[in-house]
């Protein structure tokens, strides 16, 4: 028992050895990956993964933090999106397909939509272009509404809700992937949006009353500065 | 999906498939599928000993080669760094397979049994290995047709049943996206 044990322990310890020479694959992957957007959470990058077009999402150390609290903190955020995007998948949201997660390097390898255009500069262009302006700003935002609704009812809770997280697939209706910065003059938008939202989800009443409650506060009056 | 055998990553052959793991470049995986197997029971029992060193997946249970593909860029991952949840690269193929994490029925369900007439055959291996897969394929008493004619096999119904594909689901995607989703999210679901 106690050889069969020695072994196993001896065993485990050189993988472990092996562990920190070998968890570097994704780093030294990514080292020489395009990298398409730099937050202060993560980094996205562009790839070729399996053959097939992908996006990573890195969400890298927090040196102000604490190593162990921020390994943990970042674990859980990295959980949690994985979670939601098959939460949102099963619903019938289509968020993108995740191929592979390594919970090592707090990497998620997600298909890449592409083709698409974020919901802001789709905004954007509708309100430079001159033709039925309003009409497609109105469907716009009540398919956003719809969709969130959709979420809501799943107690999936977005986190960053901004035109620029949310992806719209090329020749198709929205999609919700991930609202909003700076359209000026979207107030009356916005009104259109809720009251889709509050015809799509079970749930709308306790929302609209809280999101009241904080308008009231001051910062981001509007829900749209 | 079937395009991803025509991107310029893929080496095929007639027959079978070798697809490059990005992450871990001295790896490739190579697929080969048989039909009309006579074998199985001996096939399952080499692998068992060792005798055949790959994975032999029931195909019945795979939409597409790219399964495979997904559950090997984990394992390897997997093995690399010490977390592996069974003993062997192969059998941790098996096991990325299936949407729970109960080993015994990822075996069950996705390795294959000795009433099998058909078998995909999963091998990693490093740069060509083309001995390898000769010596694989002359144990195999069956039929070796193009991996790519997996579809033919696919049990769909069985498949959206274990890994609880709701009909809501296929509006967003194909099957082969909601299988591959649960695979690779299993372990926090």
């Amino acid at each position: 028992m106690c050889s069969s044990q020695s072994r196993g322990s001896e065993r485990r310890w050189t993988e472990v050895n092996m562990t920190q020479g070998e968890s570097m694959a994704v780093s030294e992957f990514l080292a020489r990956a395009k990298l398409i957007k730099q937050g202060a959470e993560a980094r996205v990058y562009r790839v070729e993964f399996l053959g097939r077009p992908t996006i990573v999402k890195e969400r890298f150390p927090k040196r102000y933090r604490h190593p162990s609290l921020d390994d943990k903190l970042t674990h859980r955020r990295t959980v949690q999106e994985v979670r939601s995007i098959l939460r949102c998948r099963r619903a019938g949201i289509s968020a993108p397909v995740v191929y592979f997660v390594d919970y090592t390097s707090h990497c998620i390898f997600l298909e890449e939509i592409v083709g698409s255009l974020t919901v802001r500069d789709h905004i954007i262009s509708i309100q430079q272009s001159n033709s039925c302006k309003m009409l497609q700003l109105d469907q716009l935002a009540e398919k956003v509404g719809q969709i969130l609704a959709k979420m809501h009812d799943e107690d999936v809770i977005h986190g960053d809700l901004t035109t620029s997280n949310m992806l719209l697939r090329q020749g198709m209706q929205s999609d919700l992937k991930a609202f909003l910065s700076t359209h000026p003059n979207t107030e009356v938008l916005f009104e259109k949006l809720l009251k889709s939202y509050a015809a799509s989800s079970k749930k709308s009443s306790a929302v609209i009353k809280k999101l009241d409650e904080v308008r009231l506060r001051g910062r981001k009056r509007s829900m749209v500065g | 999906s079937s395009n991803d055998f025509f991107s310029p990553q893929t080496f095929h052959s007639s027959m079978h498939v070798t697809q490059k793991l990005e992450l871990f470049p001295d790896h490739r995986l190579t697929q080969m599928l048989f039909k009309e197997v006579k074998n199985a029971a001996e096939l399952r029992q080499s692998a068992m000993s060792g005798k055949i060193n790959g994975a032999l997946i029931n195909p019945t249970m795979l939409v597409d080669p790219f399964q495979t593909l997904v559950a090997a860029n984990k394992a390897v991952s997997l093995q690399k760094t010490g977390k592996m949840k069974t003993r062997s690269l192969y059998s941790e193929i098996i096991f990325n397979l299936s949407p729970t994490n109960n080993i015994s029925e990822a075996f069950k369900r996705f390795g294959i049994s000795d009433d099998n007439d058909s078998v995909l055959v999963a091998l990693v291996h490093s740069e060509d290995e083309s001995q390898l897969l000769t010596d694989i394929a002359a144990m195999v008493t069956g039929q070796q047709v193009p991996v790519e004619d997996i579809s033919s096999l696919t049990d769909q119904e069985k498949i959206k049943k274990l890994y609880k594909i709701t009909a809501q689901e296929e509006k967003c995607g194909t099957l082969l996206d909601a299988v591959v989703c649960r695979m690779a999210t299993k372990d926090v679901m």
